[in-house]
């Protein structure tokens, strides 16, 4: 088969799994709007289906590229939902939460649907993009903004918690706020360890081949800047006072700083990664 | 005085201090650095313009306070982890737990999580491996066991790596050497002011069937003048060269040009010239020329404007700048053959080739920061992933046992696979039962 006839193969198995998980996120929808058991379940089921003919596309354009794929802005869209899903899946399957599909699936639909929009072109990699240290790099940051996106979604519902306390559907479908708080902080722990291999593998891929480990691109500036609101997440943790809460908070600004470093830095600020 | 320090070296403070780094980062990110004051007064208000400069944020991230930020955040992380130090050792080396159990009795045991009669299969199912046994105050058989003890130091190992990183980062950005050399094959130029001298010998570039850059290759020599002693080996992109304690990397390349001055019909001069670079005509020094731009493909846009229509020497045009004593004679594009005729002198280009441009850098404080972040992330892994756990089995009279534990970062995730493991086994115990 040609290059060519993979990526058309890819690109209907996108759409497929684009589909599904649109499906699955407007069942979720519908599982906490009607409160019926039925929708949800299904969902769960779509978006395991979704995730299994996503992996297939992501695979049939590494073999179509001769790459892996993770080297351009759609590449690492369409792989940045694929590692959401991925850590979604698993704590769906670690913590039994089915009501986490509701707030997670549109965050993956949103970076899909940013894939969607991007040029699917394969180009050839310049030099500098050729290097082992780039999978790793960008493997890591895959799993890091996927663990990311479950904790912001478990934060936020943490900061809605409070307001259901007495709401039969979330009292039957959602944890406390005790362990809602433990599995955010699962999550950010996942997706703190990955974004500091994330940063250290990118220096050691700039160092050799800028001759610099750290010049302070926007983009780095910006992983750094995740990297601080992280670590304070993980510190107010550790104080009972700041505990809850304000941890919640810092959860869910981290993840807008990790969709700033990605879409936005690239957008609004030009430096080395902006090629990407 | 010592309310003072203890602050100095909070959790608290280090908070405030994370919080000021992202906002200089942010501004750092957002504000273009290095500009000249005339920049940001036509970018921003005066007053805006006035408060970049007077607060350094035009270089945020060489700026004093800046620096003094990192250097208080690292006393910050050393006080921090000084403090903690003698209390980890003392945990670590702590003796037998179980004997302690003798005397009182830890909060976490007053609330029984299960109660089995196959304590020691518990224990080695859940990776207890040294198991403590003692006798508590009422008779009863007490079994203890602790697992993942050096996950106590994850913390403040992470704590000690971004504290190297940081000491790492800022001694290399204090005491590193780096220059730059540039030139087409055959030239030997100086490296800054060292008594280095680079040679290159060759420069190739790898092109694809498509015409694109797969690799370029530079092959170099590098002599020490004072010594004699001479190096060599090849570098590329992503791969780069170690020679005399010094790390070369293939960073950028370019177009250059020889540029040919006659007089009377004579060849007087011939200096290569790559593009931004100046010359002066030796015969008249007043008279200095820059190739500002190269076009291998030359064209003229619907406007006029210069550009290339692809990267192959097909139609090659310099864009050139003469000066005669600062003053700007004369700036325009120039085919092959043309020729700039100032008095007696005429001046052309020709031989376009691509030039390398290597920067060779001395950091001896990289292995460092290298140090630094290994150091972090093995601290994350053990602070994340291997949970101290502590756990006890009371054996009653009627010969079961009352599972009590504890993990300060499990919680009650830690209860819950004791439950299970707990419920696991006495299925288990339960099938044999019946099998016999």
């Amino acid at each position: 088969m040609s290059s060519e006839q993979f990526l058309n193969i890819e690109n209907i198995l996108f759409t497929i799994a684009m589909v599904l998980y649109l499906v699955s996120m407007v069942l979720y929808i519908l599982f906490f709007a009607l409160r019926k058991e039925k929708p949800g379940r299904g969902a769960g089921y779509l978006t395991a289906a979704g995730f299994v003919v996503h992996t297939a596309a992501l695979i049939v354009r590494g073999i179509g590229a001769g790459r892996l794929p993770l080297t351009n802005q759609y590449e690492f869209a369409t792989s940045f939902a694929w590692g959401i899903c991925l850590c979604f899946l698993i704590f769906l399957w670690k913590y039994r939460f089915r009501a986490l599909g509701t707030f997670v699936l549109p965050v993956i639909f949103f970076i899909i649907g940013y894939a969607a929009m991007q040029s699917r072109e394969v180009r050839e990699l310049m030099p500098a993009l050729r290097s082992n240290w780039l999978a790793i790099h960008v493997s890591s940051a895959i799993i890091s903004y996927g663990a990311f996106g479950v904790s912001f979604a478990v934060s936020f519902i943490y900061l809605l918690r409070s307001r259901m306390e007495n709401h039969e559907f979330w009292n039957q479908h959602v944890p406390g706020q005790e362990k809602l708080d433990l599995i955010s902080y699962r999550a950010v722990s996942l997706g703190f360890l990955f974004l500091t291999l994330v940063i250290v593998t990118g220096a050691i891929w700039a160092e050799r081949a800028w001759g610099s480990y750290w010049s302070w691109d926007p983009k780095e500036t910006w992983s750094l800047v995740t990297w601080i609101i992280y670590a304070i997440y993980l510190h107010l943790r550790i104080s009972r006072s700041w505990k809850g809460k304000s941890a919640a908070l810092f959860a869910v600004i981290g993840f807008i700083c990790v969709i700033f470093t990605y879409i936005g830095v690239n957008t609004f600020i030009p430096g080395i990664h902006s090629y990407a | 005085m010592k309310q003072k320090l203890k602050f100095f070296i909070s959790m608290r403070f280090a908070l405030i201090l994370l919080l000021i780094l992202v906002a200089a980062c942010i501004a750092g990110s957002v504000i273009p650095q290095k500009q000249e004051m005339m920049w940001y007064t036509a970018a921003y208000p005066e007053a805006v313009a006035g408060a970049i400069m007077l607060f350094g944020l035009d270089d945020v991230f060489h700026a004093g306070w800046f620096v003094a930020l990192a250097a208080i955040l690292c006393i910050n992380l050393l006080g921090c982890n000084l403090i903690r130090f003698p209390s980890l050792i003392k945990r670590t080396s702590e003796g037998c737990r179980a004997e302690k159990l003798q005397k009182a009795l830890p909060a976490w045991m007053s609330q029984r999580v299960a109660e089995t009669t196959e304590a020691d299969s518990l224990f080695g199912t859940l990776g207890f491996r040294k198991i403590q046994e003692t006798t508590l105050q009422d008779g009863r058989l007490c079994r203890y066991s602790v697992k993942n003890r050096c996950g106590i130091w994850g913390a403040w190992i992470c704590h000690l790596g971004m504290l190297v990183v940081i000491l790492g980062f800022g001694l290399g950005q204090a005491y590193k050497s780096e220059y730059t050399v540039y030139g087409v094959p055959g030239q030997t130029k100086p490296v800054g002011d060292t008594s280095y001298t680079l040679t290159i010998d060759s420069f190739e570039t790898l092109l694809r069937q498509d015409d694109t850059v797969e690799q370029y290759t530079s092959s170099l020599t590098m002599t020490d003048t004072a010594t004699g002693e001479t190096a060599g080996g090849s570098v590329k992109v992503n791969a780069p060269l170690s020679l005399f304690g010094m790390r070369l990397y293939q960073n950028a390349t370019g177009w250059a040009a020889d540029m040919e001055v006659k007089k009377d019909g004579e060849v007087i001069q011939n200096t290569t010239l790559c593009t931004g670079e100046y010359a002066a005509v030796e015969d008249m020094p007043e008279l200095v020329l820059t190739l500002a731009a190269f076009y291998p493909d030359y064209a003229a846009a619907e406007d006029g404007t210069p550009m290339s229509l692809s990267g192959a020497l097909n139609n090659p045009a310099y864009l050139y700048r003469l000066y005669y004593e600062d003053q700007v004679l004369g700036m325009r594009v120039l085919q092959e053959e043309e020729v700039i005729t100032v008095d007696a002198y005429e001046i052309r280009f020709k031989d376009p080739q691509m030039y390398t441009l290597i920067q060779i850098k001395r950091d001896p404080f990289t292995p460092v920061a290298a140090v630094g972040g290994v150091l972090v992330i093995a601290g994350l892994l053990l602070a994340f992933y291997l949970r101290t756990a502590e756990m006890t089995a009371v054996r009653n009279p009627d010969g079961r046992w009352d599972i009590y534990g504890h993990s300060r970062k499990g919680g009650e995730e830690f209860l819950e696979t004791i439950r299970g493991a707990v419920s696991e086994i006495s299925s288990h115990e339960g099938g044999k039962e019946q099998r016999t």
